[in-house]
């Protein structure tokens, strides 16, 4: 069955004919195009399809595209601006947050979501929020430090 | 460097397989064997094929027709011990032998119909008797996987170091051991992806894919397909994670004879399910040994047999069973020996093959003797840092030539471990553990000492030590750097351009690190070579191209070259740094005014007038002694935990590695080695094991119930580092990869014992499960005393 749906991502509106048992991830990656929104597991496990809906973060592949009627949805190509880094995404560069990059735009997104709620998370907080997106390469240490200097510059001004 | 690899992944500009796309692409599915053994009766895919969207379904029909068994990759024969290699190909054809095999395969226009229809492809089985656990295989009326065999025996290899006999003679004491690990492995969160394309005009096959070693890769798909090796190109894609698990290759094979057959571009992602069921696995090992040592702490000899389950006959024929070598050679780690005999055997039961994962046998001889030591300093009441400063090779003695014939290039293991109990404050946590204790906390402080042996070169094995590099001087100044180290997360990119800029005195952002195709000779990332061997020759391509440029130099400033130096982009005079070009200004007078022949005779005649240099390096060492590995570089780990004997949760508190890696090209990416590799450790210490039911079907395929370690469970880590040059390579830099996994795990354990030594109970077998531990501290409690031997 194919229903119509709206979608906002990343501030563009999308009028979109999908499969009604269609994941967001499916939709997001097929249809918008968006390559940033890994596959993964698929079955909400490790959380590289991670997207905030609504400035909340979910597992693209547990949520249906038709659950997504009506929201905004934003991926790391939504933080950029004017083709620049996000301070965020600078931190995980800088920091050597990331090595084989698969998972890394799912946990960008994750500790966007993070920081937006507060940008005075201790070293727990972060881990506990961490907790639904797997990393194998980095043994999270400098993804940890890349969230801590990213409050850092969110709490200087630099952030949008 | 001028491609910035970070910032287009953070972006979410990767270039991962799953993100390419072919027109008029088709996708496959596999079906895997529901048993774990069983002959293959009958596919029946009429419903399949009747499905809109499928196009064609590939059993072991059309296998045996199209292509070649796979062919062998490591052939070791050795006088007096077992070497068996079994014919395979690339998908089962008569019969399956584990669960989760492919028996199948749906080709279709897209992936979800490729998968619906592969539900829907009937296989009509005949369950064959199977064997699970290496002890049942060893058997003599164990089902057989491989009738030709006569038995389950793949591998029995036995080594013979120094005089195990004298070694025993002169030891006051010894101690039996036993020491196990679960079977476990890497699966980073990409698993296999291909894209094949099969040009019928041109007849040439190019396959886009995780290959982590893409030049052997291309070798196997050829002979497999049984096309010359210079009709298939494979090439490297953005690839999330390998750590071994993508050297293999044997379900690309499939993916390219669909490419073939339907003459459409055909693509496979596996999903995390299909990564977990049908391997590579590694580990599952158990060990029987004896050390013998004198009463002051010297430890003398070992007598010890290891005994691998590698499933079944591996995918990447032989290489697997070849990591039997290093686990067995690898237990005489940091320390002086007088004799060993070890024995290792490879057995083959019905679960998926067997493959690398970080550490590649070595960690498993390392984690042995670690455990081994701490019973030794405890059987002689020395503290575990005492055991191993009595027995270290000392800094004077390098070269060192090991027991097992390794050639340890240089070191400082004292100052390692020295360092590494002051970072950790290893006394004051053991106040503090003695405090904690009366309050009836369990605090216990591991410690592990690492050498990795790293850069592998086997004779026999296409793994021989061989690699390519080429680096040259474009129209425009920028300098492209070509290898065999594929980028597979270890920053193989960042650390040769870091290399190139240093010797050639160009900037890095002018520095292109091309992605790793099968034109590039060479083993690629594995065995932590790419610090030793490709690095080596990326190093050594850009001294001999920077010579090149002094040359050129020396004609446009006619000055002689040693008058002229580089730095920052510039080709300058030494005396008058005023005088200079920068590298674009020289290599438009390179290559176009004057161009060529305004270069001079001698570099005209010589063929030497192109700023272009393709070389290898093989390790001199390997050469002279043998040694199997070039580098060795050393590592301390001490950690903190805490047990809760009420939940038998381990917590960790505190973890310190030091490290001695030789010169360090980047500090970050070192560091990054050793955070990842740590925490995988931690996940095998903890938690991570593959479990098979009685019917051969395992259990736990995601990540849900195959636990790897969240950023709850992974402890921020204090790293000190050392700086012993390697004298045998390039950089003087050392492979360093897979100490942090190794050191990693042992340490867990150790902590953990030390943590329950009130109740005498042994960690020697992992992972150290809350279930697990909370029974070792029941049994203890009723006062049956532990499970100490």
């Amino acid at each position: 069955m194919v229903v119509p749906i709206r979608l906002k991502v990343n501030g563009k509106e999308y009028d979109l004919k999908i499969e009604a048992r269609a994941t967001l991830l499916e939709v997001l990656r097929e249809q918008v195009k968006i390559k940033s929104v890994h596959q993964g597991c698929q079955e909400g496990e490790c959380g590289v399809c991670t997207v905030l809906l609504n400035g909340e973060p979910v597992y693209s592949c547990l949520t249906l595209a038709v659950q997504a009627d009506g929201t905004e949805v934003t991926t790391v190509e939504g933080l950029m601006k004017d083709g620049e880094l996000h301070p965020l995404m600078e931190s995980f560069v800088e920091n050597y947050a990331f090595q084989c990059g698969y998972c890394t735009p799912g946990f960008v997104m994750k500790a966007y979501y993070l920081l937006n709620k507060s940008d005075d998370l201790t070293e727990e907080a972060i881990r506990r929020g961490l907790v639904g997106n797997l990393c194998r390469c980095t043994g999270y240490v400098n993804i940890v430090k890349a969230i801590k200097a990213a409050a850092e510059k969110k709490r200087s001004g630099n952030w949008w | 460097m001028m491609k910035d690899r970070d910032t287009r992944l953070v972006s979410g500009k990767g270039q991962f397989v799953e993100d390419m796309e072919l027109n008029d692409m088709a996708h496959l599915a596999f079906v895997g064997s529901s048993h774990a053994h069983a002959k293959i009766v009958h596919i029946d895919a009429a419903k399949a094929l009747a499905m809109s969207g499928v196009i064609t379904v590939i059993t072991g029909k059309e296998i045996l027709e199209h292509t070649n068994p796979l062919p062998i990759q490591a052939d070791l024969k050795i006088p007096g011990g077992i070497w068996r290699l079994a014919k395979v190909y690339a998908m089962a054809t008569d019969r399956a032998r584990w669960f989760g095999e492919p028996v199948a395969a749906v080709i279709a226009e897209d992936e979800r119909t490729a998968i619906k229809a592969a539900d829907l492809v009937e296989v009509e089985y005949e369950v064959l008797p199977y064997v699970l656990d290496v002890k049942e295989a060893m058997k003599p009326d164990a089902p057989l996987l491989y009738e030709e065999w006569g038995d389950n025996k793949q591998v029995h290899l036995k080594f013979d170091f120094g005089d195990v006999n004298a070694a025993f003679k002169e030891a006051d004491q010894t101690i039996k051991l036993i020491y196990s690990e679960g079977r476990a492995s890497a699966f980073p969160l990409e698993g296999r992806a291909f894209l094949a394309q099969w040009e019928k005009n041109t007849e040439f096959l190019t396959v886009w894919g995780t290959f982590q070693t893409p030049f052997m890769a291309r070798h196997n798909i050829a002979e497999t397909l049984g096309l010359p090796e210079v009709k298939v190109k494979t090439i490297a894609a953005d690839i999330g994670g390998a750590f071994g698990n993508k050297i293999h290759t044997y379900k690309e094979n499939v993916v390219a004879l669909a490419s073939m057959l339907t003459g459409r571009p055909v693509k496979y992602i596996e999903s995390q399910r299909e990564w977990f069921v049908t391997g590579p696995h590694q580990r599952d090992v158990s060990w029987e040994g004896e050390i013998a040592f004198k009463k002051d702490g010297q430890v003398l000899g070992l007598k010890a047999t290891v005994t691998h389950d590698l499933g079944v006959e591996s995918t990447n024929k032989g290489i697997a069973a070849t990591s039997i070598f290093p686990a067995c050679c690898a237990v005489a780690n940091a320390y002086h020996w007088k004799g060993m005999h070890i024995e290792g055997y490879g057995i083959v039961t019905n679960k998926s093959f067997y493959c690398a994962y970080r550490g590649y046998g070595k960690d498993k001889g390392i984690k042995f003797i670690e455990s081994a030591l701490d019973q030794v300093a405890k059987k002689l009441n020395m503290k575990p840092e005492e055991i191993r400063f009595k027995n270290f090779i000392q800094p004077d003695e390098f070269p060192y030539k090991q027991i097992n014939n390794y050639t340890y290039d240089s070191g400082d293991y004292p100052a390692v471990l020295t360092k590494a109990v002051k970072m950790a404050d290893l006394n004051g946590w053991r106040e503090k553990q003695k405090e904690l204790l009366v309050q009836g906390r369990h605090i216990g402080i591991g410690m592990a000492f690492t050498v990795e042996p790293a850069g592998v070169a086997i004779p026999n094995c296409q793994m021989g030590g061989i690699t390519q590099a080429r680096v040259k001087m474009l129209y425009d100044g920028t300098f492209e750097v070509y290898s065999d180290r594929t980028e597979i997360g270890q920053g193989s990119e960042k650390s040769h351009a870091i290399i190139v800029s240093d010797i050639i005195g160009c900037n890095i952002a002018d520095i292109y690190v091309a992605p790793v195709t099968s034109d590039w000779i060479g083993q690629g990332p594995l065995s932590s070579r790419g610090a030793v061997y490709c690095a080596s020759a990326v190093a050594k391509a850009a001294k001999i191209l920077k010579e090149k440029l002094l040359r050129y130099a020396s004609i446009y400033f006619e000055e002689a070259p040693e008058d002229i130096d580089t730095g920052d982009g510039k080709i300058f005079l030494r005396n008058d740094p005023e005088k200079s070009f920068t590298f674009k200004e020289m290599a438009h007078k390179v290559h176009v005014f004057p161009g060529p022949r305004g270069m001079g005779e001698e570099i005209l005649k010589a063929h030497d007038h192109l700023p272009d240099v393709t070389t290898s390096w093989y390790s001199n060492i390997t050469a002279e002694t043998g040694s199997t590995y070039t580098t060795f570089c050393a590592s301390a780990d001490i950690e903190v935990v805490e047990v809760d004997l009420d939940t038998g949760i381990t917590k960790i508190l505190e973890h310190t590695h030091v490290h001695d890696a030789g010169k360090v090209i980047s500090k970050q990416i070192v560091d990054g080695q050793i955070h990842g590799g740590i925490v995988q450790g931690i996940g095998e210490a903890l938690t991570e094991e593959l479990v098979y039911d009685e019917n051969g079907i395992l259990l736990n395929c995601s990540h849900a119930d195959y636990l790897m370690p969240t950023a709850l469970d992974a402890p921020d880590i204090k790293i000190g580092h050392l700086e012993t040059p390697s004298p045998f390579t390039e950089t003087g830099s050392k492979g360093m990869g897979e100490a942090p996994i190794i050191g990693g795990k042992a340490v867990v354990l150790s902590a953990i014992e030390d943590a329950l030594s009130p109740f005498n109970v042994r960690v020697n077998e992992s992972p150290v499960t809350r279930e697990k531990l909370r029974n070792w501290i029941l049994e203890a409690q009723k006062g049956i005393g532990g499970n100490a031997v």
